[in-house]
């Protein structure tokens, strides 16, 4: 079961990956990236990383991609022409590829929780990621609290109004 | 366990079918004739102005970018918070500093006016 998941997880990550690259429209790549991201969650949880999972749908699909689209539409990267009509061609792939991730997910959703127990050779359970960050890697998380302080300043720095004495 | 579950999935199926029908009989039995104005993107019942492809000011960009930041900062209290009573005040401190630092941060921006409209 678990098997069987783990190979239609990879194809959807291959195909739609493979989809995001070959994408002229720098949009539709960002949402072919968003579903790569989603198969990628759930095939964390597969591997019991419940807590990794959730990170990769906030962080990445959420926040990330966020960040790639400002990015698109702040250059100006999309294509200025609009193909005619609604099409098959272009969003047909991306439902194909979402609606089989969607079954994955209930498929796992469903399963038998006696089954669930035998997924991944280890589990990794949220309350052992506390316990390691702010137990033994205490410093180290005051240290990545820093790395976002200088990323909160820098984006700061990179996107503020020129002052009179820059221009 | 999967009994829970089960008024779920009957919703989840009644939404799909219920909007599969719709779409199927709409295009089996309504008429299609497709003209420019009809194909044309819907803006709040307004004619389209201009092209949605445009370049956006960089404002946005300082908006999402610091939404990342405390984005991830919450990304560390998610394993704190399931932990928090077994990590005591040891714990409680250290959550404390690791948001003072940030805070310092946020005040930062706030004080330059960043997070500002004008």
């Amino acid at each position: 079961m678990s098997a069987l998941l783990f190979y239609i997880l990879g194809f959807i990550m291959l195909a739609a990956t493979l989809l995001c690259i070959t994408r002229r429209n720098p949009v539709h790549a960002v949402i072919y990236l968003v579903a790569s991201f989603f198969a990628l969650a759930i095939m964390f949880y597969l591997l019991g990383a419940p807590l990794v999972a959730a990170f990769e749908v906030i962080v990445y699909a959420g926040a990330i991609m966020v960040l790639f689209l400002f990015i698109i539409m702040m250059l100006g990267l999309a294509p200025q022409e609009t193909p005619e009509g609604p099409g098959w061609k272009r969003w047909g792939p991306l439902v194909l590829l979402s609606s089989s991730l969607m079954i994955c997910t209930l498929m796992l959703i469903f399963q038998d929780p006696a089954a669930s127990k035998e997924i991944g050779a280890f589990y990794l359970a949220p309350q052992a990621v506390g316990e390691a960050l702010f137990g033994r890697y205490a410093l180290a998380v005051e240290v990545i609290s820093f790395q976002l302080l200088f990323a909160t300043i820098g984006a700061y720095m990179l996107g503020k109004p020129l002052s009179k004495g820059d221009q | 366990m999967l009994d829970s579950y089960l008024p779920i999935l009957t919703l989840i199926i009644i939404a799909l079918g219920f909007s599969v029908a719709v779409i199927v009989l709409s295009r089996l039995v309504g008429e299609n004739k497709p003209s420019a104005v009809k194909l044309a993107p819907y803006e709040c019942g307004m004619p389209p102005v201009g092209s949605a492809h445009e370049q956006f000011s960089i404002k946005f960009y300082i908006i999402a970018m610091l939404f990342i930041v405390f984005d991830i900062e919450v990304v560390f209290m998610y394993p704190w918070a399931v932990m928090f009573k077994r990590l005591g005040l040891f714990g409680f401190m250290e959550m404390g500093v690791f948001i003072l630092i940030l805070l310092v941060g946020y005040a930062y921006v706030w004080k330059k006016g960043a997070l500002e409209w004008e």
